[in-house]
Parts: C-alpha cells; sequence; structure tokens
C-alpha cells in the first residue's frame, strides 16, 4: 500500500539529505540510488509537483540526478514516474539543472 | 537593438576601433575581415590575411589603434595601419598549440595569450630589438586557456581555463612599467605569481571579466554556473546555478551587475548584491518577435508529426534575436561601469547592439534594455 503522503515527503528529504555524494564507496551509492529509486517510485503523480517545489536549487540539482540514474538502471515500472518526476524537476531547474548533471565531477 | 547580419558562418570573435565605426571580425576562417559603418549600413574595407588557422582573437587597441591577432597557427600578429593598408608584425608565442585568445593591457604596452599549451604568454615591445618577446606563466595551468581579462592596473591579469579554473595572475613586466601598488588582491606582485584561485567547478570557464574597479572577478562555466570572487570580501566568491544552457560570454555593466549569453542565444541580466553576497538573475533582455498565430494546414501538422513526433502547433524556430549561440559580448558605450550599450556576435553570422537603460541610478534597480 502507498505510504501517506506526509511520510513519503519526510522520507524523500530525508534520502536527498543523506545522499553519499562525496563518498567514493560504490556500494554505498548502489544502496542509496536503490533507496531513492522506492521513494521515487512510491509518491502518488498529483504530489510530485509540491515535493520538488520544496526543494532549493541544490536540492533540485542532487533531485535531478537521481532521476537520471534511475533512468539508467529502469526497473518495471520506474521510467513512466520517474518520467513525471523530470518534468515537474525541470520546470523549476530548467536545462541548467540537466547540465550540471552531465558535468558532475561527484556523482550519486 | 540592431541586429545585421554579417555572415551565414560564426562570427569567431570581433573587436571594434575607438570609436565604434569598424568592427573587425574573423568570419570563421584564416582572416580577419574590417568593416565600417556607413550610415546604416556595414561595407568591408579591409581583408587581413596572415593566419595559417582560425583566427581564434582579435583585440582592438583604443588609444593606438593596433590590432593583434592570435589563431590555431600557433601565431599572434600585432597589426598597425600604415597609410591605407595593415601591415603585421610576427609576435612568437613559443608556444606548441592553438591560441586561444588575447586581450590587450589597459596601457597597450602589452598583450596576453591564452593557448591550449596550457600557459600564458604575455607579450611586450623590447626596444632595443624593435620586435615583440614573450614571457610565460604556466604554473598551475592545468588544460587550456579560454579566456583573459586584465585589471585597470595593468599588472593583473584574470585567466579562465579548461581546468575548471578562475585566478588571477600577476603579469608585471618590469621592462615596461612601474612597480604597482597594493590592491585587495595583494601587495607582492612578481611576474607569473599567482593572486587568486578559484575551487573548482564543474566546467570549462569560457569567459572572465573584472569589474571596472577591478575589485571584482565574474567568470561563467560550462557547468552552467556563474560565478563572482569579491576582493573587498577577502575574495569570496559568489555562484549561482543558472536555469540555461551554458554561458559563454560575460561583462560587467556597473559594479553591481552583469550581461551574460551563450547557448540559450539571448543575452542576460544578473545582479550581485555585495551585502549578502549573492547573485540573482535578474531577466532575459531579448524581446520575443510576434510568433505568427496562424493554424497549420493538415500537410503541416502531418510533416511535425513525422520529423518531431508532434503536433503541436508552437512555433519551431527560435524567437530569439541571435539565432544560434553567442559567443562574445563587447560592451560599446559607458565602459564597465555604467554601460549603455553592448554588443554581441554568435554562431548566427550576426551583430546584435542592445542599448541599456538605467532606470533610477541612485537605487538598487537593475538596468533593462530600452
Amino acid at each position: 500500500p502507498l505510504p501517506r503522503t506526509g511520510d513519503a515527503l519526510r522520507a524523500f528529504h530525508t534520502a536527498l539529505r543523506s545522499s553519499p555524494v562525496n563518498s567514493k564507496s560504490q556500494a554505498l551509492k548502489e544502496q542509496a540510488q536503490g533507496t531513492m529509486l522506492k521513494v521515487l517510485t512510491s509518491f502518488k503523480s498529483s504530489d510530485i509537483e509540491q515535493a520538488v517545489n520544496s526543494l532549493d536549487r541544490n536540492g533540485v540539482d542532487l533531485l535531478m540526478k537521481y532521476i537520471y540514474k534511475g533512468f539508467e538502471k529502469p526497473t518495471e515500472n520506474s521510467s513512466a514516474i520517474l518520467l513525471q518526476w523530470h518534468e515537474k524537476a525541470l520546470a523549476v531547474g530548467g536545462l541548467g539543472s540537466i547540465v550540471r548533471v552531465l558535468t558532475a565531477r561527484k556523482t550519486v | 537593438m540592431a541586429y545585421h547580419s554579417f555572415l551565414l558562418e560564426p562570427i569567431s570573435c570581433h573587436a571594434w576601433n575607438k570609436d565604434r565605426t569598424q568592427i573587425a571580425l574573423c568570419p570563421n576562417n584564416h582572416e580577419v575581415h574590417i568593416y565600417r559603418k556607413d550610415g546604416a549600413k556595414w561595407s568591408k574595407i579591409h581583408e587581413l590575411k596572415e593566419h595559417n588557422g582560425q583566427v581564434t582573437g582579435i583585440d582592438w587597441a583604443p588609444e593606438s589603434n593596433r590590432l593583434v591577432t592570435c589563431g590555431t597557427d600557433r601565431n599572434a600578429y600585432v597589426w598597425t595601419l600604415k597609410g591605407n593598408i595593415w601591415k603585421p608584425t610576427l609576435v612568437i608565442l613559443r608556444i606548441n598549440r592553438a591560441a586561444r585568445c588575447v586581450k590587450w593591457s589597459p596601457k597597450e604596452n602589452k598583450f596576453a595569450v591564452g593557448s591550449g599549451s596550457r600557459l600564458i604568454s604575455i607579450c611586450y615591445f623590447e626596444q632595443e630589438n624593435d620586435w615583440w618577446v614573450c614571457k610565460h606563466i604556466k604554473k598551475p595551468i592545468r588544460s587550456t586557456v579560454l579566456s583573459l581579462d586584465w585589471h585597470p592596473n595593468n599588472v593583473l591579469l584574470a585567466a579562465g581555463s579548461c581546468d575548471f579554473k578562475c585566478r588571477i595572475f600577476s603579469a608585471y613586466i618590469k621592462e615596461v612599467e612601474e612597480r604597482p601598488s597594493p590592491t585587495p588582491w595583494g601587495s607582492k606582485m612578481p611576474f607569473g605569481e599567482l593572486m587568486f584561485e578559484s575551487s573548482s567547478s564543474c566546467g570549462w570557464v569560457h569567459s572572465i571579466c573584472f569589474s571596472a574597479s577591478g575589485a571584482r572577478v565574474a567568470w561563467v562555466s560550462h557547468d552552467s554556473t556563474l560565478c563572482l570572487a569579491d576582493a573587498n570580501k577577502k575574495m569570496a566568491v559568489a555562484s549561482l546555478c543558472t536555469e540555461t544552457l551554458p554561458l559563454l560570454a560575460v561583462t560587467f555593466i556597473t559594479e553591481n551587475s552583469l550581461v551574460a549569453a551563450g547557448h540559450d542565444c539571448y543575452p542576460m541580466l544578473f545582479t550581485y548584491e555585495e551585502g549578502q553576497g549573492v547573485l540573482t538573475f535578474g531577466g532575459k533582455l531579448d524581446v520575443p518577435k510576434q510568433s505568427s498565430q496562424r493554424g497549420l494546414t493538415a500537410r503541416e501538422r502531418f510533416q511535425n508529426l513525422d520529423k518531431k513526433a508532434s503536433s503541436d502547433t508552437a512555433n519551431a524556430t527560435l524567437d530569439t534575436l541571435h539565432k544560434n549561440s553567442i559567443r562574445h559580448i563587447s560592451v560599446l558605450a559607458g565602459g564597465k561601469a555604467n554601460c549603455s550599450q553592448f554588443c554581441t556576435t554568435g554562431m548566427d553570422g550576426g551583430m546584435s547592439i542592445w542599448d541599456v537603460k538605467v532606470r533610477h541610478p541612485h537605487c538598487l534597480c537593475p538596468p533593462r534594455l530600452r
């Protein structure tokens, strides 16, 4: 069953905050990617926009990195929901946020 | 604003003469063409042919009226107008890769060339030998130098590089000038001294610019960021992640405002708030043309579906003045302290002149376009 909106939002912020962006451990990063994907796919479509608007500029950039990571390793229905996240994140972060996914030295 | 389409090919680089009646540009080949304004049109009056590779940088010294050009042929030439002919003088840069950018110093007794050799050649004229010589600034540059800008004191030089960093060096040449007085960037300025180095952004630094006072330096990187270092705040760096495609050119238009442009094909305004040390986006400076609102025929709809997988009626062409990336910006009037007019050239072979109107000089409102 889908979690309540409040829980999903909290899980979302926690996952972003504890992102191992500075770590060199591939295992740690993969674990974080898995967690983030679970959180993103657990959202109701109608709640995505609110979640994106609750982020600052760095948060949007980080989210965009996870969205593209999610595209890299698609699961059963992940791409569909990730595309919805992408649309909302793009509206806030602009093409610049995608450019920074491509140029980032510290990956997620 | 006024737009003139010079070429069907990109304009590689450009420079204006002192009274802004002539523009020198490279039409994406080994030559430099000089055009003169004749009323409403532009007439080509000179073709400078000496380089064996694409001309990557041109600078026109306003007082001495000399041109300096640099190219992928690893050479630089200083051009002097004798009568009605531009005569070139070769300058040996001692580099083994393409030259990428060139700038006269404010006093026009030196010029700096950035290159793929991962160094900066500082060139000055040696009277005894009647010959341009150069000294190299190498450490700690790790990749191609893409852009340069001189501090008003004629000694400090800012350099943007493909190693993701903005640096300020001393280019003090004792043969041609007095020891410089201390600046907010430091007091000891022996040749080659590194006065400032930014922490890495994540992109090639395409363009760099000192403010009119020299106390601030701003740069744009390929990771779609704009940064500014303020010497009066202990060289603190303010950075802004933009929502746009990467910017390729930036200039100060007042001590607190900048105009930048790049792959989005339109110039945009940014302001720096000194107290908080914050950069903010101030808006797009291009007025979109009214796109025609006619409907599509069935045939056009099908063509759209076939080509773009979309039957969208939205105008697929750019509604900006420039139809391709803007590569260079130059200040035409007012200097970097109070710019009232600037110029952009780009990959669409066009040149546009933009008028800036400062709404309220005494308040912090950002300037905007007339």
